[in-house]
């Protein structure tokens, strides 16, 4: 068994030319404190602004104004071997939606995180 | 481990690796994939923002509409594979021939939730299906 494992990696060895880890982000990151630091029913429309900047989106739906603030993360990782090449590129958003009322304070706070699951991965087959 | 049998395991991995020489497959994601699974739970009338947002995260795209307000989830999953048959000749060739077979399955869906006034679900549908995204060498 030993000996089979240690010709795998060796057979592994010999026929990889290389590997990439590439990463890409779009947006600034989102951090928790600057979201958390968001009290619904006390912060206003200018405090928003001045703790995460302008939104990037700004939506108008049911009575309220919708900030929109997103930000994606991009990991691809390839196995490049002499005779096979896998790849596989994992993208992931966060958005943040902060509900501001009519009179311009916050009314509801809305955080999707999911870049922090966001893996480095070779294999491209299975989920 | 007789040495012969040792020889035929290299043997038999060599000639895998010679039929699979100039292949690759990547593939790319974008998001979770949702399916009809994961929101069985939405009932149009009584699920509210809070439950969906609870169960599924915040979309990644919200828009106003006349009745109410409309929430994308966006996901995609793409496959790509390919295989050149010309490197089996390049040994015997004083070209680099090519004969490359290769496909692409590109599942894109999105997952649309239409709420009310009182941001109650009053409707939700996917718009496309993941469909067809394997991994096909053969594309005829």
């Amino acid at each position: 068994m030993k000996t089979l494992t240690v010709l795998a990696l060796f057979f592994l060895f010999i026929h990889t030319t290389g590997c990439a880890f590439n990463r890409g982000t779009v947006g600034d990151e989102l951090r928790d404190e600057e979201v958390s630091s968001l009290k619904k029913g006390a912060t206003t429309q200018k405090e928003v602004v001045s703790r995460l900047g302008a939104p990037d989106r700004i939506i108008e739906a049911n009575g309220n104004t919708i900030y929109q603030y997103y930000r994606y993360d991009i990991k691809a990782g390839s196995l490049l071997l002499i005779l096979l090449n896998f790849s596989r590129i994992n993208i992931r958003s966060d958005d943040l939606y902060v509900f501001l009322n009519r009179d311009g304070v916050v009314e509801d706070i809305v955080f999707g995180k999911r870049t922090s699951r966001l893996e480095f991965q070779f294999w491209p087959f299975g989920e | 481990m007789s040495t012969g049998r040792l020889l035929m395991g290299w043997a038999g991995l060599l000639s895998i690796a010679l039929a699979l020489e100039g292949c690759s497959a990547a593939r790319i994601s974008v998001n979770d994939t949702l399916r009809p699974d994961d929101v069985a739970f939405i009932v149009p009338g009584k699920t509210t923002w809070a439950e969906v947002v609870a169960k599924l995260g915040s979309p990644d795209m919200l828009a106003a509409s006349d009745s109410g307000a409309v929430g994308t989830y966006h996901f995609l999953d793409l496959k790509y594979s390919r295989v050149n048959f010309g490197w089996l000749i390049k040994p015997w060739s004083p070209v680099s021939p090519d004969l490359i077979l290769s496909g692409t399955g590109i599942g894109i869906d999105a997952f649309e939730i239409v709420w009310d006034d009182r941001w109650v679900v009053s409707s939700s549908a996917f718009t496309r299906h993941a469909e067809g995204n394997s991994f096909k060498f053969w594309p005829f």
